[in-house]
């Protein structure tokens, strides 16, 4: 399409009372001259929910009092986002989930931080192989990660003792064992769950199931998928039939979603749940809640007992036509570097130790920041379960892959997503619904390259 | 058509000033019946009523309790948790937030119901060209999806400079919206054509036969578009998302989308937190409703009521 | 003001100028209306049209595609399935939402004092926010703990996964829809205590019983009540966003832990494509398409309806 028809293209027919090209991005005219920035700098998706963000924000503000800092809480929204791309008018960071990047950096929605990681002179190599390959697409990298999440296997062995088990009776290299782990595990009387035995967190957690399978859903590129794999059917019979057998999705669902994560009355603490794979967060949450509770963590494993975690979380992206991308780069490079995060996690530290509540870490996209994090500031908190379950999330760390980014990530998602949502709701079977779902993110993923 | 033939003004204004002088012809009516009926239709009633109740009656407790307590069976607050709603109130701006649908609740609904009647007036009363074709017209958008229209609506409004501001919430109200003047033609139809005509003779004016005649005899409906409007723009939540990116300019429900975004779903599920929230952003309204009420319904009551 | 008086001229066309005068004043009252049509309604609506037309992401500028959208329109079985959800939803919700506003409104019209009191408590729910409903909602259709369960257990009923059930998660939603039917309770109860005692005396003394009374005054009078919630509730329902969004949709961490086939709505898939998948082109075209849809329900619905609507006072 020739240039002047893109220009007229949609101002030409939507514009009645006004003039020239609405919509089309806007290049973005660099404000600001120097590398320390000044003006203004507005954030989307990003809240200062707690001291970790807050210590964060304010170091920024402190070392740039020129920057007008205007913070746009909330979580991220696409709707919110699009309309103000459309605008030419975006914020100039956006905090959004890492496997949506794909997408937006296929679209040229936001900017490659080439220019940005050099003038700053951020070091990339100090970020998570993991969460960098989430925020690489085609070898440019267009995000700078945050948190870095990663799932280990939490145990109840009050629970694991009442049924005549120990930790290591739960293996999951050994799938064939699962089921009948399971069922001695969970408590169904009635017609009523009261008690999970394993969870395998499916949906969320099918692409792990699957790599421990030996299977990647989608391929390192992020544009091809590999849904109809005997290991990704395999991995989610694994799955559906360990719901199946406790009453079903119907009760399961209903049952997990009234579990209080963050309370005092947490699943653990009312032993609601027996054994599931789960965020590294929850640790915090347990030594918090139920430091007294019988707790066991150990890695997530593939099929030869090798450590193995999907790693997620969010990242910082600069947006295309961002009225003051020095700023925002500078903003990205203080918000994530070694000494903000250690300040931040000095400050969670300490707000814990007020509230007599045991600090278990914070665990960041950074490894020189988890490292300075981990070697000065961590103690033992005396309690041998939550050290070793703190020296078991720190190897995890290590052992974790990411979905790679990819220009139809969000399709790709709900594609696979559905298919589980339909194999668990009793409308197909596994390998079909995994067959349509391949159909359908192939055709999505075909259209976004081409 | 008419079955009865009294003028109907007189009668409109006299109910409209004193809606109850009548004596209830239910309650004549009601004498009648046997006393099993009478029973069985305060059962129905009652009964339908603690069915709506319920819900709310949960939400509220619910919000009063601790979060593990929320799925907890029973409708009694217990163990009580007030401070659920100390805690919601401290978190969030929720009384800027409470002002601000006030003030853009009250635009909107000023300008969609003065609009809509003027235009509304325009259809009922007078025959042109192209009124048929027009007035479908009217219906038509009345039935286009939102979707349709989004983005280059928001172009517009950004070209104007009006994004981040409150304007883009009430301001496109300022051109007539169908669904009120669809409400509002019925009821200027169901007004007599002679008694405009009567006044067009004594030599009224058409912006006189409106202001003067027309709009006082509907003020009972146009009360009932205000209100409408009103809880449409208290209860909406797609405009302030696009619009909106202050914080300190947001509505109820966008604050209720912070509220759900930092507690509920993305945040802790702290469900008793986003249920406090709820709550107050409801409470505005069911007051204002039952201050309002008697006008609002009567308002569509008297309406076109015959003598 | 004084009418101009024209001598009439025979044999002239019909139009008189005092229709003329009419017709220019109308255009005055008309006007508000036209230029935001034109503005806000027109305009925006030939940009989707054209971009329907396109492929376009919003960041780069639209690419013509032709007819490429529609025929993919045609093809794509989620389309299908969630313009059949609607269609569903409508067919359940509006009967019912009429059928019950009109047994609430028969009731409430026969309350004295009480009156307020039981309007407010079956307008309380319009008045909750969307986004609160959707919450409250989810909340009070969990399978084991939810309250509506509950309630069926004490009845001795084992409840259905009202959530994940795909067989159940349209009724769910119809429940939680007819929770908000205020609005047209609240009409009709005006347009009960709109009809003329008169009437019913004449009724009475006809020696009608109660269903004839129903049936030849009550029905008819207020036959334009029910005509407009009619359309308007089919519109609304065809729809319907917000409080399925919320409950099924509203975030990415939930919104892959529901069967989204089953709770998927047209205006939902629509908001999906444009917002999370970016097709906006596509999603233009499912907007008129719906828009089409309507516009064809309402035209069917307006003309069977002319035959039983009865306006007070209209002449023309």
């Amino acid at each position: 399409m020739s240039r002047r028809l893109r220009a007229t293209a949609l101002a030409g027919v939507l514009t009645l009372a006004l003039s020239g090209c609405g919509g089309v991005g806007g290049g973005g005219d660099s404000g600001g001259g120097d590398s320390k920035g000044s003006g203004a700098l507005s954030t989307m998706g990003f809240g200062l929910s707690d001291e970790i963000a807050k210590t964060r924000v304010d170091a920024f503000k402190k070392d740039h009092p020129d920057v007008r800092l205007n913070i746009t809480e909330g979580a991220f929204d696409e709707q919110q986002f699009l309309s103000a791309v459309a605008s030419g008018n975006p914020p100039d960071l956006v905090y959004m989930d890492r496997k949506l990047i794909g997408t937006y950096a296929k679209r040229g929605s936001i900017q490659p931080l080439t220019d940005c990681v050099e003038k700053q002179q951020i070091d990339l190599g100090q970020y998570r192989q993991a969460a960098k390959d989430q925020v690489t697409l085609d070898g440019t990298v267009y995000g700078i990660p945050e948190f870095s999440q990663v799932r280990v296997l939490y145990l109840n062995e009050a629970l694991l003792k009442q049924a005549g088990l120990t930790a290591d009776d739960v293996n999951l290299a050994d799938w064939a064992s699962l089921p009948a782990v399971n069922t001695k595990l969970a408590k169904v009387s009635g017609g009523r769950l009261s008690r999970i035995g394993i969870d395998p967190k499916i949906p969320e957690f099918l692409p792990m199931w699957a790599k421990a399978n030996g299977a990647e859903m989608i391929s390192a590129d992020g544009a091809k998928a590999n849904l109809t794999d005997p290991k990704v059917v395999e991995a989610l019979t694994t799955g559906v039939k360990l719901i199946q057998d406790q009453g079903g999705w119907g009760r399961f669902k209903s049952f997990r979603d009234t579990f209080d994560f963050f309370g005092a009355q947490n699943p653990l603490a009312k032993n609601q749940i027996a054994a599931w794979p789960m965020e590294e967060w929850f640790l915090n949450q347990a030594a918090k809640n139920s430091p007294k509770a019988e707790l066991v963590v150990k890695p997530f494993v593939d099929r030869q007992g090798k450590p193995l975690t999907m790693s997620s979380g969010q990242a910082w992206v600069v947006t295309k036509g961002a009225k003051n991308p020095d700023a925002a780069c500078a903003f990205v490079k203080q918000m994530t570097a070694t000494d903000t995060w250690f300040a931040a996690a000095k400050a969670r530290a300490e707000a814990r130790k007020a509230a007599n509540l045991p600090f278990t870490g914070v665990w960041t996209g950074n490894t020189a920041a988890d490292k300075k994090i981990f070697d000065e500031l961590y103690q033992p908190t005396g309690n041998k379960r939550f050290d070793d379950a703190v020296a078991t999330i720190r190897e995890a760390q290590d052992a974790a892959f990411a979905m790679p980014a990819s220009p139809a990530g969000a399709e790709f998602d709900k594609a696979w997503t559905d298919a589980v949502n339909r194999v668990l709701s009793g409308q197909a079977q596994p390998a079909e619904a995994l067959a349509r779902a391949q159909q359908e993110a192939t055709a999505a993923l075909d259209k976004a390259a081409g | 058509m008419t079955t009865t033939s009294q003028p109907v003004g007189s009668g409109i204004a006299s109910t409209a000033v004193a809606p109850v002088a009548a004596p209830r012809p239910e309650a004549r009516e009601d004498g009648r019946r046997p006393r099993w009926q009478r029973i069985l239709f305060v059962v129905a009633l009652v009964a339908a009523a603690v069915i709506f109740m319920l819900p709310f009656v949960w939400l509220v407790s619910a919000s009063l309790r601790p979060r593990e307590y929320v799925f907890a069976p029973g409708f009694l607050p217990t163990p009580f948790a007030p401070d659920n709603y100390a805690e919601a109130w401290q978190a969030m701006p929720l009384l800027t937030w409470l002002f601000n649908s006030v003030v853009v609740g009250v635009a909107a609904a000023a300008a969609a119901t003065l609009s809509s009647a003027w235009v509304a007036f325009g259809f009922a009363y007078f025959r042109f060209p192209g009124r048929n074709l027009l007035f479908g017209l009217v219906l038509a958008t009345m039935m286009l999806p939102f979707a349709v229209t989004m983005i280059p609506t928001y172009l517009i409004w950004n070209r104007l400079g009006l994004v981040d501001t409150q304007v883009p919430l009430w301001a496109g109200n300022l051109f007539g919206s169908a669904f009120y003047i669809f409400l509002l033609r019925q009821f200027f139809l169901s007004l007599p054509r002679e008694y405009f005509e009567a006044a067009r003779v004594d030599g009224a004016s058409y912006p006189q036969l409106f202001w003067k005649l027309a709009f006082p005899l509907i003020r009972p409906a146009l009360l009932v578009a205000f209100v409408f409007e009103f809880k449409a723009s208290w209860t909406d939540l797609i405009k302030p998302l696009i619009y909106l990116r202050n914080e300190q300019l947001y509505t109820l429900p966008r604050g209720l989308k912070v509220i759900l975004d930092r507690f509920g779903y993305g945040g802790e599920q702290q469900w008793e937190i986003v249920l406090a929230g709820s709550v107050i952003a409801t409470v505005p309204m069911i007051i204002l409703f039952f201050l309002a009420q008697r006008h609002f319904v009567e308002g569509i009551a008297t309406t076109g009521r015959k003598g | 003001m004084a009418t101009t008086v024209t001598p009439p001229v025979p044999g002239r066309r019909r139009r008189t100028p005092l229709a003329r005068r009419e017709a220019r004043w109308a255009y005055v009252f008309l006007a508000p209306w036209i230029v935001g049509f034109l503005v806000f309604t027109a305009g925006p609506m030939v940009a989707s049209l054209w971009l329907s037309f396109t492929e376009y992401d919003v960041i780069n500028a639209p690419r013509w595609t032709g007819l490429d959208n529609y025929r993919q329109l045609v093809a794509d079985p989620q389309v299908a399935r969630s313009l059949g959800n609607t269609v569903y939803y409508t067919a359940l919700h509006v009967p019912l939402v009429m059928l019950i506003s009109l047994g609430l409104a028969l009731l409430l019209k026969r309350v004295g004092r009480w009156q307020g009191f039981f309007r407010t408590v079956f307008y309380l729910p319009v008045m909750t926010p969307a986004v609160a409903v959707g919450i409250l909602f989810l909340l009070l259709l969990n399978t084991q703990d939810g309250l509506i369960n509950r309630g069926l257990a004490l009845l001795g009923i084992d409840g259905p996964s009202w959530t994940t059930d795909p067989g159940w998660v349209m009724p769910g939603i119809v429940l939680m829809s007819l929770w908000s039917l205020g609005s047209t309770v609240i009409i009709y109860l005006a347009a009960l205590q709109n009809v003329p005692r008169d009437l019913y005396e004449a009724a009475d003394l006809d020696g009608a019983g109660a269903w004839a009374r129903f049936r030849h005054v009550t029905l008819p009078m207020i036959s334009g009540s029910l005509f407009f919630t009619l359309i308007v509730n089919t519109i609304a329902s065809l729809q319907m966003f917000t409080e399925v969004y919320t409950m099924y949709f509203g975030n990415r961490q939930t919104q892959g832990s529901f069967n989204s086939d089953a709770a998927s709505f047209y205006v939902i898939h629509l908001f999906q494509e444009a917002f999370q998948f970016l097709h906006m082109g596509f999603a233009s075209a499912m907007a008129w398409l719906l828009f089409l849809i309507i516009l064809i329900i309402t035209a069917v619905q307006v003309k069977l309806s002319n035959r039983f609507v009865y306006y007070e006072g209209e002449d023309r």
